[in-house]
């Protein structure tokens, strides 16, 4: 067959996409159970770190029990909520997510019991530049968040503020990442909307979540 | 034949060397390089995709359609990156967050289009499995040589141990963790071996 017919050129580049596409179908299959493990083993570290749980080692299972121990999960809007009732240590926290600067990012929020402050936020995923808006993982930034009041008397857009701002405010304000504006103020924004969803979902939900049996 | 192997390895690794030679895969070598855990993980995917690229490139010579042949290269590269890329997610999560966008950009690694390019796409099938083996590694021993000095310096740690009484007399150098200490340790080193290399030339 001529090397430089149309037919030839589509049928070598359809077969090297067909070959090669299985290839990473096949592995891609091959390591789904260790993936799941993993991204499970992940979100169970990052609630241990935001309810700042008491962990008895680095495995998987150690993190599991912690959860199961401390946590009880429920459904409220669509949405997993976990709280914590252990003493000194009560909160209510759920998932955040919303498009950053280059893709998705997802955080841990746990708020106090009647929803007037944040007492932390932890990075579950995101995809920011490395340097710049991957540092919102860091625990410089992270900590910024724990003991924040949430303004829910101001406008929804701006209960949290992250950077500078017109009417700045110690209480519900932390420092934005320099150098990564973008990455900062995605996160200000899908942290107010998300909890403007998660605080009328959670006050509508009949109370207590987990009544005692 | 033994000593052709030899040579392709030797040029790969030294005389030729990606990083200080050729100058290529200079962002990734930047990125990485402030942890030796990181570096061994980002050299070892580099190296497996720079080697199984040139084999298949050459074993597909004679097939590629010229006009094609370097779709049909970033195809083959995207393909084994994206396996590699699945591999350290499945095996190790933690340095996967870290390196992750960067084991996607190796796809975009001038190295193994470069030596598919230059060499697979011209030579036999084992010839061009070592010349990507020993690029790669190349690039591997010039990476693990900055990381580990970015991280005796930046942290007063090496794979992540602690060196002796390291509070007593290591204040750690920060400036050594951030990009700006990746680009002293290239220039360094790259000076360094290119002195020696003109040397050896002029003899």
């Amino acid at each position: 067959m001529n090397k430089k017919s149309p037919a030839y050129v589509l049928s070598f580049m359809a077969a090297i996409c067909l070959v090669f596409g299985t290839g990473i179908s096949v592995v891609n299959y091959a390591t789904q159970g260790l993936l799941a493990k993993n991204a499970a083993m992940h979100r169970n570290r990052v609630l241990c770190r935001a309810f700042q749980l008491d962990v008895a080692g680095t495995s998987a299972e150690a993190y599991q029990q912690a959860v199961d121990a401390a946590l009880r999960t429920a459904t409220v809007g669509g949405r997993t909520v976990y709280e914590c009732g252990a003493p000194g240590r009560e909160g209510v926290g759920f998932v955040a997510g919303g498009m950053g600067f280059w893709d998705r990012i997802d955080v841990v929020v746990v708020l106090s019991p009647d929803l007037r402050n944040v007492l932390n936020v932890q990075v579950l995923d995101q995809k920011e530049t490395p340097g710049l808006g991957a540092r919102i993982e860091e625990p410089w930034f992270t900590d910024q968040f724990k003991g924040l009041s949430v303004a829910w008397e101001a406008p929804a857009e701006s209960r949290i503020l992250v950077g500078a701002n017109p009417a700045p405010n110690a209480a519900n304000e932390v420092d934005a990442i320099t150098g990564a504006t973008q990455t900062s103020m995605a996160l200000m924004r899908f942290l107010n909307d998300e909890l403007a969803a998660f605080r009328a979902a959670y006050s509508a939900a009949p109370q207590p979540l987990n009544p005692e049996p | 034949m033994a000593s052709t192997y030899g040579k392709i390895l030797k040029d790969g690794l030294l005389v030729e060397n990606p990083i200080f030679r050729q100058v290529l895969g200079i962002c990734s070598a930047l990125a990485v390089t402030n942890l030796v855990v990181n570096t061994l993980f980002m050299g070892f995917g580099v190296t497996f995709a720079t080697a199984l690229t040139a084999f298949t490139v050459s074993l597909l010579r004679n097939y590629i359609p010229v006009r094609i042949r370097m779709i049909v290269q970033v195809v083959i590269i995207a393909c084994y990156v994206m396996m590699i890329d699945i591999l350290i997610k499945a095996v190790a999560p933690d340095i996967h967050r870290f390196i992750g966008p960067y084991v996607g950009l190796i796809i975009t690694n001038c190295i193994i289009m470069g030596r598919a390019e230059a060499f697979a796409s011209q030579n036999k099938p084992l010839p061009a499995l070592v010349d990507g083996f020993a690029n790669g590694l190349g690039y591997t021993a010039v990476l693990v040589a900055i990381a580990i000095v970015r991280e005796i310096m930046g942290f007063g740690t090496v794979l992540g141990y602690v060196l002796p009484a390291r509070d007593l007399w290591w204040h750690q150098w920060t400036i050594m963790v951030m990009p700006p200490g990746a680009f002293f340790m290239l220039a360094i080193l790259t000076w360094i071996a290119r002195a020696r290399l003109v040397k050896e030339e002029a003899k």
